[in-house]
């Protein structure tokens, strides 16, 4: 039931995605149609997703197909809300394809019924899970206004003036919603990170083991603390910041 | 009455300047020149367009021909002195199809001198209303102007005729709006006085921009023109130490060196904390080192850049033309099959009023003359007889003739004019 339901997702998140570059290029379509359409893939994969917790447990989070199926679902909602109040349709344009890719990916691997490692079934998990996911989420739809962000720049600076550019917001607004979406996204990951020790703590006994997952986390955490604090103090904006901001 | 649509008058390109100022309707006198209009024996309705780029009649009219030269008459008589030479050179005619098609292009602003300019509509909509109000609208004119409207409307919706601007100041604003998302918290520095400086500063103004510097070589020019345009005058020394606080600075100072340099931009950019810039240098001569652009978050445009992007708008909107071109055959094919339908009617009822006399006198005729005897009975049968002959007769030629217009509108008119012509069923 929810493998059917996944596969329903994925092919209206490729209608979708579709629908969003012929916004994109062609430029006649209505404003609406493309986030409508995501909406409607939205609802089917939380279908999916519910019926996938119900029947396996939150665990199985652990295995790949899941997470995939788990992290495009949060990153779907996300820009869903931030369209409700930025009405940012360029951006569907990035997410709509990311999360055909990433439900088809899940699809594909299929889920579900993996290998769920000992010690999954705790209350430190779903929590470091959801926290950490949150903030990926959040990160990819900084990656894509930054996307945005360079485009426009670019086009700006060489004075080329197409019909994608007229769909983009202003530099200063993408810029602005740039570093909110930092101001959230670093505080999850911090809590991910944070929780995730913990439940490392608990379970392995070592709350930072430098297993590979804590490494490049880690790494990241600095980066994204970095870019924040550059941000905040030195005018690390525009363009400099939408460089940095397109590393996830 | 048979009514046809004409259209006669002079625009951008079939008149120079002088000759259409000369034939020119002013506002306050178009009630008057409508009224002397209505005067003229074949226009039964009419109304006066008077715009800078274009003056024109459109009538509709009892003949063609003869209304081609009443208004031509009109037009000559409106003529001011000033203007000596002869009309005839610079007057277009137009009926029937071409009349409609014209002024549906006219409407949707593929005639005009800026393809895809929006204010034509409106001022379409106003000497529309004044005719009205002068009571030479009818029937014809009211549903020809109202269906210019929707058609202006559907191309305006439907192509990209009127996107991407095409005057210096506002791709200015429009590139600006690229870069800013308001303007009400933005300040604007004016370096110079050129006219298109100060222009686009208005524009800006219009826009929300509060804030407003100004600055000249001369310190009472600046003051001068801050002024006019409620801005801050500022001493030219002075000017680089309050760059930092313009999000958009404009130069169009007439002298040959540059007034900015991209060191002193990249000092002012660090004071600012990287907050985006925006220079445009809309003089002559340039005001702005090209460096500056090599900068991050600094943009700048020379009136060049500005020229190319106005060109890439105009190649964009005359693209987009030949889509409009197809919505308004579209739409006069619909007109005219509306007008045929107009014509039909009464041709039809002619036609079965012209079979039903000659039935009648027929039948008077034989009944006082061979058919005396005849009784009661056989007289009603007669009658039957004859009718249901005459609605026989007549059944292939209406239900064709209904038939034909819908899709294709020059045979409906054709046979319309066939059927008057061969039945003699013209007005009597």
């Amino acid at each position: 039931m929810d493998a059917l339901l996944i596969k329903l997702t994925a092919v209206a998140y490729l209608i979708a995605a579709g629908s969003f570059f012929l916004y994109l290029f062609r430029g006649a379509a209505a404003t609406r149609v493309p986030t409508v359409l995501l909406l409607f893939g939205f609802v089917v994969h939380s279908l999916g997703v519910t019926i996938l917790f119900f029947r396996e447990g939150f665990a199985t989070v652990a295995v790949m197909g899941d997470a995939l199926l788990f992290n495009s679902w949060l990153m779907v909602g996300v820009y869903l809300l931030i369209q409700l109040r930025y009405r940012l349709t360029v951006l569907g344009g990035i997410i709509a394809p990311l999360a055909f890719l990433m439900t088809f990916a899940a699809s594909a691997v299929g889920g579900g019924v993996g290998e769920i490692p000992p010690g999954f079934q705790t209350f430190w998990l779903p929590l470091h899970v959801t926290l950490a996911f949150l903030g990926n989420a959040v990160f990819a739809l900084a990656f894509g206004v930054s996307l945005i962000y360079l485009l426009q720049e670019r086009h700006l600076k060489h004075k080329k003036l197409t019909v994608l550019m007229k769909r983009f917001p202003s530099l200063e607004s993408l810029d602005r919603l740039n570093y909110k979406l930092l101001m959230w996204g670093f505080p999850l990951m911090t809590l991910g990170i944070l929780t995730g020790s913990l439940w490392a703590g608990i379970h392995w006994g070592d709350y930072w083991s430098w297993d590979p997952r804590q490494i490049s986390s880690g790494i990241a955490w600095l980066f994204y603390g970095a870019l924040l604090h550059g941000r905040i103090t030195a005018g690390f904006r525009g363009k400099k910041a939408a460089v940095l901001g397109r590393f996830e | 009455m048979q009514n046809q649509i004409v259209i006669v008058g002079l625009n951008h390109r079939s008149a120079p300047i002088e000759v259409r100022e000369s034939v020119a309707f002013e506002n306050s006198y178009v009630q008057d020149a409508l009224a002397r209009l209505r005067g003229y024996p074949s226009i039964h309705e009419g109304v006066i367009l008077s715009t800078c780029n274009r003056v024109e009649v459109v009538a509709a009219a009892g003949n063609g021909q003869s209304a081609f030269d009443e208004i031509t008459g009109f037009l000559a008589e409106q003529k001011a002195q000033r203007h000596a030479g002869p009309l005839d050179d610079h007057i277009y005619t137009y009926q029937g199809a071409d009349a409609v098609r014209h002024l549906f292009r006219v409407a949707a602003s593929l005639d005009s001198m800026v393809i895809g300019e929006p204010q034509i509509l409106g001022q379409l909509k106003q000497y529309y209303d004044a005719a009205q109000q002068a009571g030479t609208v009818g029937a014809i004119l009211h549903r020809l102007f109202h269906r210019s409207f929707s058609v202006a409307k559907r191309v305006r919706s439907e192509t990209g005729i009127g996107s991407g601007a095409v005057s210096m100041s506002s791709i200015a604003v429009d590139l600006a709006r690229r870069i800013f998302d308001r303007f009400d918290d933005k300040s604007v520095m004016l370096i110079g006085a050129g006219k298109m400086g100060d222009l686009l500063a208005r524009h800006l103004q219009s826009h929300g921009v509060q804030t407003l510097m100004v600055t000249n070589r001369t310190f009472e020019r600046a003051v001068a023109l801050a002024e006019r345009i409620r801005g801050n005058p500022i001493r030219f020394d002075d000017f680089p130490r309050y760059l930092k606080m313009a999000d958009l600075v404009i130069g169009c100072a007439g002298v040959a060196d540059f007034v900015i340099d991209a060191a002193t931009v990249e000092k002012v950019l660090r004071e600012r904390k990287q907050k985006a810039m925006f220079f445009i240098d809309i003089g002559d001569r340039r005001n702005f080192d090209p460096k500056i652009n090599d900068l991050d978050n600094v943009y700048l445009y020379n009136i060049d850049d500005l020229k190319s992007v106005a060109d890439d708008n105009l190649q964009e909107r005359s693209n987009e033309a030949e889509k409009a071109e197809k919505i308004v055959l579209e739409e006069v094919r619909s007109f005219i099959r509306w007008m045929g339908t107009l014509e039909q009617v009464p041709t039809i009822t002619a036609l079965r009023q012209r079979f039903e006399e000659i039935r009648l006198r027929e039948i008077e005729k034989s009944l006082g003359g061979g058919l005396k005897e005849l009784s009661e009975a056989q007289r009603a049968a007669l009658q039957d007889m004859t009718t249901a002959m005459v609605n026989k007769m007549l059944h292939g030629p209406i239900s064709n003739l209904k038939k034909s217009s819908p899709k294709d509108d020059e045979d409906g008119t054709l046979y319309v004019a066939a059927l008057k012509k061969l039945f003699n069923l013209e007005d009597k």
